[in-house]
């Protein structure tokens, strides 16, 4: 169920203010420095942004102006029809349907003038294009002028109606002006209406709330209305009419048979019977008010028969009231509450929701189990069930409440709680206990013969053990099989142990592992043995094995192997040789000759050469250049564009540096000189 | 008469304190504000004590007691243990037992003549609750909740059970304890009624936040307006019925 409560609502700045604040909001929250030095992708993205965040602060605004504002489709009807009646509907969803329009008109100003200065070329026009993008949003607020401040108007009329509640417990009192209407409103809350002997001193709805039945009840106290068509009705009777209308309620119709209103009884019976569609489906009680003044009895017979009349044709109740002499005031106020709440209780009767609180609403009587009587222990002393102290006896004993503000307050008086104890003799009561003596916890020993019962306990208990074990010397434990099925028990049992344990000796893991080198030096089956070179080829040729390898490869391992070129390329090497060698040198040129010897030489040098195995790696500024060429024209380039730079730092690092006034640190001070002082 | 009051702001005052028909205990708040409403109530005729339990405050939900003796858990210090037995009267027995539920108030419900207990307690508990409080012991639960002395509150006279007991279990319950039952609520809709509440068979003290209605359904469940009315407790069907539907549905 929505609550309504249109209090929270933001107020509405006027055109001027909310121009201000807007361009206020963009000087104060977007940068406000830039050179025509800078690079012109600089200057444009620095007038975009000012561009862009007027538009967002704009848009932002006027957004929660919609937000804000119920909208009167989606309210409670009754709310609908007095936001109807007080603000013209049309009226009001024109201004928010301007508000709206003004939105994507900004929007729209801003895209497009965000696009043009992607166009700009310099500083000048880029900063022109800003103020005419500006110029314009503020120029659509300016246009808004009259819906804002017509809408802020409507926002504070809205947060000062009364916080009514379309929905619940509600009593709701009509008639014409003056019949006593608030002052009923008065007698039975605390609503403090206005009450005046002249005509319309309730202009609007007011709320009151009372207490009926353990329950809240709203109270709404209407204008008066007069009787007229209802096109002729103005907005003070609009808002009676619309709350007639909408809200389920108990309604009171007050008839002032006194005529001290101003108007005739006739009058206010013909009001009722033309505002009497309104009463469908309503609990309505004719409320005959003033009979101090004119008592119901002693009124003219073909009046009160008006009265009473109508009160048949509505077929409802008829009640007399005075609110001067209080006469029949809370009666009304009664009939009037339980004719609502019974409907209420009946329509929720028949509802579903009713079967979840039944167990609630009955008291569970218990059927008698047995024939205990269980009574209730009340002490005898006097003013148990009332609660009440006597006051005549004169001994009213301080709280500790009291005595604790007489002796300081909270946390500097605390009672002494010994105080109260109920001992045999008052006189102990501030007796100083310890708590261990000689080493032994005395609250151990509370008891006098606690040494005497303990001892009875334990030899109860030896008995009770000696027992036990005597009844079990009495009888075997008897088994049911045979014995030779209990041998081939004992045979599995043992034959699954040896398993068991076989299975934990040869299991290797989450076992600790020994380092080889450790495991190596043990005198077991891993134990290298002697590594003198003598012993072991005597040994070997003992056996009859070849150990020159051996040897070979234990002399490696101890020394560590060096970096050697492999065999194979001075074998090849030398098989060239061997094949220059074979090439017939005889019958040819001396020339020829040398061609040879030249072509070998570079052979040689071009096998001796080792071929790179991999590439190396460039670095890594000269990653992706062609050649050497092209690196040198990088770094020229590179070397270039740090010419505007002082040291790496660029032109938009605001730099700190010691600021020497020149006139603050020259020429001669009043006493010495600037050095010397 | 039920008396609406806080401990230091917390409406749980069936936490803070502990009432039976011939003794009340609260617990040691920084002012002695808590005490002296219950004080004014009920001094004149039992005693009103300080105490906690094993140095805490929470003794409503540490201890649990009728007039004939008073629980409490393991964890109650010697001093503590002294402190209750030189404060109560001689007629009421206080035990403490070794049960490892320790919050007894928690799992102990009872008024003079029948106990409730969560069904988890220990067989020896149940004995000594037999025992020391005079009572026939029952494990039950109570709406589906095995805290019986959080979600359920009886005196000699009626009492009040979870709010989403079912009506076959608030009649069971009704002809174990055999005391009128209803369920109900305090504290503006809590269901914690033993932690909401302390009821004894002449007086009530609820927390801070209780309805009217919720008051109204207390006083006449317990029968502690005016012990010349004696049909008080058909109000809730009589005179409430409406109110109670409208409000709750």
């Amino acid at each position: 169920m929505p609550v309504y409560n249109f209090k929270g609502m933001k107020p509405v700045p006027t055109a001027p203010e909310l121009v201000d604040i807007v361009l206020m909001r963009t000087q104060r929250r977007t940068p406000t420095v830039v050179h025509p030095g800078y690079k012109i992708t600089r200057i444009r993205s620095f007038y975009m942004r000012k561009i862009k965040f007027t538009q967002q602060t704009i848009s932002e605004r006027l957004s929660g102006m919609l937000t804000d504002f119920p909208r009167l489709n989606d309210i409670h009807p009754f709310y609908a029809d007095l936001c109807n009646t007080l603000y013209d509907r049309d009226h009001y969803k024109l201004a928010l349907g301007q508000i709206n329009t003004a939105r994507s008109l900004v929007d729209s100003i801003a895209r497009d003038m965000i696009r043009m200065v992607k166009y700009g070329d310099s500083l000048y026009r880029c900063k022109c294009l800003k103020r005419a993008a500006l110029g314009r949003m503020c120029t659509v607020l300016k246009r808004q002028k009259a819906s804002l401040a017509y809408l802020e108007e409507v926002r504070k009329h809205l947060s000062r109606l009364p916080a009514l509640d379309p929905n619940t417990r509600t009593l709701l009192m009509c008639g014409l002006p003056n019949v006593g209407k608030s002052s009923f409103m008065n007698k039975i809350t605390r609503g403090n209406v206005d009450v005046q002997p002249y005509a319309f001193t309730t202009k609007s709805l007011f709320v009151g709330h009372c207490d009926y039945k353990y329950l809240r009840w709203q109270v709404i106290d209407t204008p008066g209305i007069l009787d007229h068509p209802l096109e002729e009705r103005n907005t003070i009777e609009m808002q009676a009419i619309i709350a007639l209308a909408h809200l389920t309620c108990s309604v009171l119709y007050f008839v002032d048979i006194s005529e001290q209103c101003g108007y005739t009884i006739d009058q206010q019976c013909s009001l009722f019977r033309s505002i009497k569609p309104l009463f469908a489906n309503k609990q309505l009680i004719v409320v005959v008010n003033k009979v101090d003044q004119q008592p119901w009895e002693s009124l003219e017979e073909a009046k009160r028969a008006m009265v009473q009349g109508l009160a048949d044709d509505a077929n409802c109740s008829l009640m007399t009231m005075s609110n001067l002499s209080e006469h029949g005031v809370s009666d009304v106020k009664a009939a009037a509450c339980d004719k609502l709440l019974a409907t209420r209780v009946d329509a929720r009767v028949s509802g579903k929701k009713i079967e979840g609180v039944m167990n609630r609403l009955q008291v569970f009587n218990p059927a008698p189990r047995d024939g205990v009587t269980r009574g209730a222990f009340i002490p005898d002393s006097d003013g148990v069930t009332d609660g009440d102290v006597d006051m005549d006896g004169g001994n009213i004993r301080k709280t500790a409440r009291e005595l604790m503000w007489e002796g300081g307050g909270p946390g500097v008086w605390a009672p002494d709680y010994r105080d109260q104890y109920d001992l045999a003799d008052d006189s102990w009561k501030f007796d100083k206990i310890p708590e261990i003596i000689d080493g032994k916890n005395i609250a151990d020993f509370v008891d006098a013969d606690i040494l005497d019962r303990l001892e009875a306990l334990e030899r109860e208990e030896e008995q009770l053990v000696a027992e036990s074990d005597a009844a079990r010397m009495g009888e075997e434990p008897e088994s049911d099989l045979e014995s030779e099925e209990e041998a081939a028990v004992e045979a599995i049992r043992a034959r699954k142990k040896i398993i068991k344990e076989k299975k934990l000796a040869t299991n290797t893991q989450n076992k600790p592992m020994l380092p080889l080198s450790i495991r190596g030096k043990s005198k077991d089956k891993h134990d290298a043995g002697t590594l003198l070179a003598t012993e072991i080829r005597k040994t070997m040729d003992s056996i009859g094995v070849d150990s020159s390898k051996m040897l070979e490869r234990g002399r490696l391992l101890e020394r560590g192997r060096k970096r050697e070129r492999s065999l194979s390329r001075s074998r090849r090497g030398a098989d060239d040789e061997d094949a220059a060698m074979d090439v017939d040198v005889s019958g040819l040129s001396k020339a020829a000759l040398k061609k040879i010897k030249k072509e070998k030489g570079e052979k040689a040098r071009r096998d001796l050469s080792q071929a790179r195995s991999h590439s190396r790696p460039r670095e890594p500024s000269q990653m992706g250049l062609k050649d050497s060429e092209s690196v040198k024209s990088a770094q020229k380039l590179d070397r270039l564009g740090r010419k505007g730079w002082m040291g790496a730092s660029g032109e938009g690092d605001t730099r700190k540096s010691v600021h020497l006034v020149k006139w603050m640190n020259t020429g001669k001070k009043r006493n010495g000189t600037h050095y010397q002082r | 008469m039920a008396t609406r009051c806080a401990f230091e702001n917390s409406n749980e005052i069936g936490v803070f304190a502990a009432l039976t028909n011939a003794y009340c205990l609260t617990g040691i708040g920084g002012s002695e504000n808590f005490y002296s409403v219950f004080e004014a109530e009920l001094a004149e005729h039992i005693p009103v004590i300080h105490a906690t339990i094993g140095g805490n405050r929470f003794v409503g939900r540490t201890t649990v007691g009728n007039r004939r003796g008073i629980l409490v858990p393991n964890t109650t210090t010697d001093p503590e243990l002294q402190h209750l037995r030189n404060s109560l009267p001689d007629a009421v027995v206080v035990q403490r037992i070794e049960e490892r539920l320790s919050a007894l108030g928690n799992i102990i419900a009872t008024n003079d003549h029948v106990a409730l207990v969560h069904p988890d307690t220990d067989r020896e508990t149940e004995d000594v609750i037999a025992d020391v409080l005079g009572v026939e012991v029952f494990r039950q639960t109570v709406g589906g909740q095995a805290l019986v002395g959080s979600y359920s509150k009886f005196t000699n006279q009626g009492g009040m059970v979870h709010p989403r007991t079912t009506v076959e279990d608030i009649e069971e319950l009704s002809s174990l304890l055999q005391v009128p039952l209803v369920a109900g609520t305090v504290n503006r809709g809590s269901d914690v009624l033993g932690g909401g509440m302390v009821v004894n068979d002449w007086a009530a003290f609820c927390g801070l936040d209780t309805t009217g209605t919720e008051i109204s359904v207390i006083e006449s469940i317990y029968k502690l307006s005016n012990r010349g009315q004696q049909s008080m407790q058909s109000d809730i069907v009589t005179n409430m019925r409406s109110s109670l539907i409208d409000q709750l549905s």
